[in-house]
């Protein structure tokens, strides 16, 4: 169950303004960092929002990323569609295609539905490595970014850019904290918990599933628009399963069904795969051992531990359900003995 | 030349060859899958460490025999090592928790290789023995390929005599059936899966040291055909020899051929198989569990 707790709720505060200061002061390269962190943190939270709270861990999600960014390039691209509406109605098949995808893989669970969006995710990315109309594997190029000149907003300003980004991936995250306290998000918990009883209460299990991927589709295909604005460039590689990998470790490091801990986490290991950078090659290795470290160590991630911590030091017991919280990695598995 | 009987045959060969290093690699997967529910991606990376393994022995001892013997039995020490120092750990645990844990050693194996063998691409050639071509039907064919084939063949035959004709093999079969009960007439499923898993690791490394002739040893050979694998075991179903072997050759030949027929679709062939097996079918064809 989620609650915006004040612990969430301050964090959220806090990285928001550290964005927005950062995408004032900081250096060139540090501004392109915080566009990555926050590009990162829109897919690390929606995951969080379909795996952590809703159940379904894909491994598909970065195939959003890529429709986001290349619906956008054909449209703003090849279709003349005005940039600004390009962004939004590239939204569209975003929608579409994690509703299908929702619809589909409705009965599978567990380690089948990781299976089942690794290849969703796999052949979108052939399908665009392979297709010349999409420019095959070298993607496309020269992507313009939206314009707002109109209202005095120079988006070609990396300072402005950098801070519009950060301030979308903060609405982002108000809406799927809206859609959690909401009696959608509260249903969606429970489909997680006990889907028969659910379905028990008359439910429309497969519309519910479908809906969440769908807005988790959504929001990762928004942040394929701006990355396609941010580099003014496309290529498959944004889909590789192994992005998907990423953002699922970020997820995990931060905090799994935290929503605000997936942030955290995108923000570690770019920053992480940055600082490691500067003196080896060899991040992979890093990020491999934290991620194991921080499985053996319980799984609760960065934010998690801190929320555990506090919950501790206030003395006061976790809030009432986690007791069946405790272990949220192990629901899927029920599914599948 | 598509009508050419010839060129077809010597694309059912390759085709042949391909789904046999996807037998060895996935029959050890399917049947830790299947016992355990245990996930493992890193065992592209054990296949990767058979290959890595196998060119440092024949390169010094100058012999590629002396690879194929003994590089899988490293690979098998080190997927030991692993279980005991990892694997045994999150063995109960979601497959969450088993994907990620097994993901973070991909990317420790990953540059592991990088640092000790660079990230140049390494060639093993082919055994003197074998390195030759002969004719069969009027096409000329690579000897090592056809050996590759034989391989895969006596590994299935092997595996299917252990667990069709001996004890072991039954305690094996009645363990992926129904765990609990297994335990309860005495079956140590943990030792059992302890030994399935080494005995992956096994054919795993022996897949990565007989593919390092015809494919180049590089880092990230292990993510290539990971993907394959897992498609096999999904197909096939969990935990059985039949659909391991089944699977691969669907893979195998749909990959193949796909490449040779309909160039434009051969990538998405393999995954728009699964997509349906898993929709339609999700058991897989020839699971081992009759539930």
């Amino acid at each position: 169950m989620y609650y915006p707790s004040k612990l969430r709720s301050a964090v959220a505060a806090l990285l928001f303004v550290a964005g927005i200061v950062a995408a004032f002061q900081a250096g060139y390269f540090g501004k392109e960092i915080l566009v990555e962190i926050a590009l990162y943190a829109l897919l690390a939270l929606s995951l969080d929002f379909l795996a952590g709270f809703g159940g379904m861990v894909s491994l598909g999600h970065a195939a959003f990323y890529g429709i986001g960014g290349y619906a956008y390039v054909i449209l703003s691209m090849q279709a003349g569609v005005p940039p600004l509406a390009a962004m939004g109605l590239a939204l569209v098949p975003c929608f579409a295609a994690g509703w299908l995808l929702g619809i589909v893989t409705s009965k599978v669970r567990g380690i089948f539905y990781i299976m089942a969006t690794l290849a969703f995710g796999q052949m979108i990315y052939v399908f665009t490595f392979q297709n010349r109309m999409l420019g095959g594997s070298d993607g496309i190029a020269g992507v313009p970014r939206i314009d707002l000149s109109a209202i005095g907003i120079d988006m070609n300003d990396p300072s402005i850019f950098a801070c519009a980004v950060v301030v979308a991936t903060g609405l982002v995250y108000l809406v799927f904290s809206r859609i959690l306290t909401s009696s959608f998000g509260r249903t969606l918990v429970g489909l997680h918990r006990n889907e028969n009883r659910m379905r028990a209460l008359g439910l429309s299990v497969r519309w519910y599933k479908a809906m969440a991927s769908a807005l988790a589709g959504t929001a990762a295909g928004f942040a394929g628009t701006i990355a396609a604005q941010h580099t003014m460039f496309v290529s498959p590689g944004m889909m590789d399963w192994t992005t998907s990998g990423e953002v699922l470790i970020m997820v995990i490091l931060g905090g799994l069904e935290t929503l605000i801990g997936p942030i955290v986490g995108a923000a570690f290991v770019v920053l992480l795969k940055h600082e490691i950078s500067e003196f080896t090659n060899h991040w992979h290795f890093f990020i491999g051992v934290f991620l194991i470290v921080a499985i053996l160590a319980g799984g609760k991630g960065l934010y998690g531990s801190l929320e555990a911590g506090v919950a501790r030091l206030t003395r006061k017991k976790p809030v009432a359900d986690d007791a069946s919280d405790a272990a949220p990695a192990e629901t899927p598995e029920a599914g599948n003995a | 030349m598509l009508t050419d009987p010839g060129y077809l045959f010597v694309q059912f060969l390759n085709g042949l060859q391909f789904s046999m290093l996807l037998f060895l690699l996935s029959v050890g997967l399917s049947v830790t899958f299947g016992l355990m529910n245990f996930v493992n991606l890193a065992h592209g990376a054990l296949y990767a460490c058979g290959a890595f393994i196998g060119y440092s022995i024949a390169m010094a001892t100058g012999s590629f025999w002396a690879a194929f013997l003994l590089a899988p039995l490293a690979v098998c020490v080190i997927g030991a090592v692993l279980y005991g120092v990892l694997i045994r750990q999150v063995r109960s645990a979601g497959p969450l928790t088993q994907v990620l844990l097994t993901f973070g050693l991909i990317f420790i194996f990953l540059d592991a290789f990088r640092v000790i063998w660079g990230d140049l691409a390494l060639g093993v050639s082919a055994p003197t023995l074998l390195a030759t071509n002969i004719h069969i039907f009027g096409q000329t064919y690579p000897l090592y390929r056809l050996f590759l084939i034989c391989l895969g063949l006596a590994v299935y035959l092997i595996l299917w005599l252990f667990l069709e004709r001996t004890n072991i093999g039954a305690m094996v079969r009645a363990s992926v059936d129904n765990a609990e009960m297994a335990s309860c007439l005495g079956v140590n499923v943990e030792r059992l899966f302890f030994a399935v898993f080494c005995t992956g690791c096994l054919l795993a490394g022996l897949a990565g040291v007989v593919a390092a002739p015809i494919v180049s040893v590089y880092p990230g050979m292990d993510l290539e055909i990971l993907i394959p694998t897992l498609i096999v075991v999904v197909i096939g179903g969990l935990g059985s020899l039949k659909g391991a072997i089944v699977g691969s050759l669907l893979i195998g030949m749909l990959q193949t051929f796909g490449q040779v027929l309909i160039p434009q679709l051969a990538g998405s062939l393999s995954y728009i198989l699964l997509g349906a097996t898993l929709i339609l079918r999700p058991e897989g064809l020839f699971p081992a569990r009759a539930h």
